[in-house]
């Protein structure tokens, strides 16, 4: 049988893990939702938006050049142009579309393979050493100097970069995962309908799946920030798609100009890509990452 | 012990194996590049001039064999030749380590101290102090180190023009030590402000979980001071996930401070890597990797066996 106080104590790193924002964006009874989650509710909409409508929105197409370079800001590129004579604006509208497409298809995958890696790391006893080992040895890799190697190798496109990322990001949660489910797999319910007979694909679907949900809301926005994080990283590194260029690949175009700094160029070159990575990252305040991902 | 050790070996060879296989994963052979229908520089490769490149390599052995000649250049130290500079990676390295261990480690230990000092003080005075510390850290901790140091150089170097742009001494003026400093001085405050939030945090939670033990109530019983309180009794106690943190570090400061290095134009191991991946040279890119993972495995362990000493009922 098992006791109320072992039950407490496999759930702690569950505990801290979602609670690490020091409560959840959900308030209490009785109290309003603090200010954070409306400004970040407005920040994921206008995202969506830009994201959706970047075609109808950017009045000319990102890789042509379409205007003398190093124009300033002005009624017919409202950000100016960069050193070969882009519109910043359309670039920026369409980079957000690259950076949202790439964090989105890391998020899934990582979700994907932390679940699974957490769900059978728990619940089957042969799989549990080499996952165990897998994670081990992933979450000691220097995460930066390996994304680089690789895809140096395989090369930087938009979908491989989404695969490194995926592939780097679900170690720290298939861990919670694995916490949650050796908790849940003892507790009196499962017992239960292991006694009453259920197939331990049964259990593990309908009992201890839905017990693993709790870490959902924290691992998403997590995650979601881990990409966005390390894809802006790597861009601006020069390890993004050329063709479909991201803030951080903006802002590693901007730095790789020599006279950057010798006019005001900075302000619409830097600025807006600057701050499109800030908005995204800091989206649901001061949630805490687990780790950081560089 | 053994199993530690056994643990790490595991760990190491993993990595050695990692950094072996990743060329070799990939489809294709590196001298189709140069056949008669590719479109390499040297676009008639006849057959024996093919074998004899084949040799050289050693790509015409079995992987085990290549392994082994792999290995045994790491064992002599010999890190790979570097396809861009036509240099032995391992002289390149030397060159440039000097910049980023001055670079990284004098952040590091202050942001440990300062990223320490603030967590013990916010949580030993929570109220209004410890709300802003925590929520600007946290804000900082989620911002790329790139984004800080843009805005650290928008500010101060091109704004005020306190500080040089890029760098790592001045052109032409040779630089004596206190040029170097001038110039490393924004690299150091991005490291410093980037890494301490995260310490800023540990030191804070760390803190708050022994700051009401019952054995703090009885030391405070006894008229011990609250300096005395925080200083002798909460710190030793909170130490243990602050030096965890400062291990992790240590362990990355032989991957040079990559994106920082690139910003600033620091000429250590992080704007070599930047370098190398703008010259597709992946010998370069590979040592750096090797020395990274090494060092933060090494790290690791001697974290392992700083936690057997600090703590030895733990295990």
């Amino acid at each position: 049988m098992v006791t109320d106080a072992s039950r407490v104590r496999g759930l702690a790193p569950v505990r801290a893990a979602t609670q690490a924002d020091q409560g959840s964006l959900a308030p209490g009874p009785g109290q309003a939702y603090p200010p954070r989650v409306g400004i970040s509710l407005v920040v994921v909409i206008g995202i969506g938006v830009l994201t959706l409508a970047a075609p109808g929105l950017a009045p000319y197409d990102p890789r042509l050049s379409v205007a003398m370079p190093l124009q300033p800001p002005g009624p017919a590129h409202w950000l100016g142009t960069n050193d070969i004579g882009q519109d910043v604006l359309s670039q920026w509208l369409y980079a957000a579309r690259a950076t949202v497409a790439i964090a989105l298809t890391v998020t899934i995958l990582a979700t994907l393979l932390a679940w699974s890696a957490g769900l059978l790391s728990g619940l089957s006893a042969r799989g549990e050493t080499p996952i165990l080992a897998l994670i081990d040895l992933l979450l000691a890799l220097p995460a930066l100097p390996l994304s680089m190697l690789v895809l140096t190798l395989i090369g930087p496109t938009q979908s491989n970069v989404a695969l490194l990322l995926g592939l780097l990001g679900w170690p720290a949660f298939a861990r919670v995962v694995r916490a949650q489910v050796i908790a849940t797999r003892a507790a009196p319910y499962v017992e239960a309908a292991r006694g009453l007979g259920a197939a331990s694909i049964h259990i593990a679907r309908t009992h201890i799946l839905p017990a693993t949900l709790v870490v959902f809301p924290a691992h998403l926005l997590l995650t979601l920030r881990f990409a966005v994080f390390a894809e802006a990283t790597l861009a601006f590194l020069g390890l993004g798609d050329p063709s479909t260029a991201s803030w951080g690949a903006m802002l590693g175009w901007a730095f790789a100009n020599p006279l950057l700094f010798t006019s005001m160029a900075w302000t619409w070159l830097v600025l807006p890509p600057a701050l499109g990575i800030a908005c995204l990252l800091l989206i649901g305040g001061r949630a805490r990452p687990l780790r950081n991902p560089f | 012990m053994i199993r530690l050790v056994l643990r790490y070996a595991a760990l190491a060879l993993a990595v050695v194996a990692l950094n072996f296989g990743l060329p070799r994963l990939l489809p294709g052979d590196p001298l189709d590049a140069f056949a008669p229908d590719g479109l390499g520089p040297a676009a008639t490769l006849t057959a024996s001039a093919r074998a004899r490149l084949q040799a050289t390599y050693h790509l015409d052995q079995p992987l085990a064999a290549q392994f082994a000649a792999y290995a045994g250049d790491l064992v002599r130290g010999d890190l790979g030749w570097s396809i861009s500079r036509n240099a032995p990676v391992g002289q390149l390295i030397a060159e440039r380590l000097p910049w980023s261990l001055a670079l990284v480690l004098t952040a590091l230990v202050l942001a440990a101290a300062l990223g320490g000092g603030l967590g013990l003080t916010a949580a030993w005075h929570a109220g209004r102090a410890d709300r802003w510390l925590t929520t600007v850290s946290t804000l900082v901790a989620a911002l790329p180190e790139f984004l800080v140091a843009m805005a650290l150089l928008l500010v101060l170097a091109v704004g005020l023009h306190w500080f040089p742009l890029q760098g790592g001494r001045s052109a032409f003026a040779g630089g004596g030590l206190l040029d170097v400093i001038w110039h490393l001085s924004l690299p150091v405050l991005t490291l410093v402000l980037a890494t301490s939030a995260g310490f800023t945090l540990l030191a804070r939670g760390a803190v708050l979980g022994v700051k009401n033990a019952p054995y703090l109530v009885a030391a405070r019983g006894k008229g011990l001071s609250e300096t005395t309180l925080a200083v002798r009794h909460a710190v030793p106690n909170a130490m243990l996930p602050v030096l965890t943190l400062f291990a992790v570090r240590l362990g990355q400061v032989l991957g040079g401070a990559l994106v920082v290095e690139r910003v600033f134009a620091v000429p250590g191991l992080g704007l070599l890597a930047f370098e190398a991946i703008q010259a597709r040279d992946y010998p370069v890119l590979q040592a750096i990797f090797l020395l990274a993972s090494l060092s933060t495995l090494g790290a690791m362990f001697g974290l392992e066996l700083v936690y057997r000493h600090l703590s030895p009922h733990g295990h």
